[in-house]
């Protein structure tokens, strides 16, 4: 029997925030899903962050990012992007490479994490550090 | 016949080197993730521009990497095309 190889990969989804917070558990287990049709090993899929889009896709300005690192068949990532087009669910998504990454960069705080543990959203921690730089 | 003058030893003027790598380079980056927007953001202009090589003061292969990353972040969303 053969084994195929599986290489490391890095998905982002955006997904939009209304359905994201309406059916919370019912995104995450679409993306799964899919993941799980290009047979695909999930090592993490989390929220990355809530937040206001640089610019307005399908008409809507807020996104919820997902972030999800698997294990997949490089033959199969063709399909996997196909599957994810067209779904309702996930309005962008990137799916890159992740050879480089460690374990510990899988396991790095996302804005979201930093955002419950301070109250603060990074940009406002950054904005704030700019200012008290200034005024220095 | 001159007075030979004892040469006073000259203090060395204080050398103010260049900065001769890049910003990434000297912290040894190998890759610029498209999720730090901390660090993209501070490579683009107020209208959402790249900064040039001249004006960032990255290396070539840095440079490149960093337009990248700007592009993958613009296509996700988190960065602007333009303002």
């Amino acid at each position: 029997m053969d084994t195929v190889a599986k290489r490391l990969y890095e998905a982002l989804f955006l997904v939009d925030s209304a359905q994201a917070t309406s059916d919370w558990d019912g995104t995450v287990k679409a993306i799964e899903t899919m993941l799980e049709r290009a047979q695909a090993d999930v090592l993490s899929i989390r929220k990355w962050d809530e937040r206001k889009l640089a610019y307005d896709i399908n008409k809507k300005n807020r996104g919820t990012y997902f972030l999800a690192y698997f294990k997949a068949p490089t033959a199969k990532i063709v399909g996997l992007e196909r599957d994810v087009q067209l779904s309702e669910v996930v309005t962008r998504f990137l799916i890159l490479r992740g050879d480089h990454l460690t374990a510990e960069d899988m396991q790095k705080e996302t804005p979201a994490m930093i955002q419950e543990r301070t109250g603060q959203a990074p940009v406002e921690i950054a904005v704030a550090q700019e200012v008290a730089r200034n005024e220095e | 016949m001159k007075p030979v003058k004892k040469q006073q030893k000259r203090r060395p003027a204080t050398i103010v080197r260049e900065q001769t790598q890049c910003r990434f380079c000297r912290e040894k980056v190998k890759y610029v993730d498209y999720k730090d927007l901390e660090v993209l953001s501070k490579l683009l202009t107020n209208r959402g521009k790249i900064f040039s090589r001249k004006r960032s003061g990255n290396c070539a292969s840095c440079q490149r990497k960093v337009s990248l990353a700007i592009k993958r972040a613009r296509y996700m969303g988190l960065l602007p095309f333009c303002i």
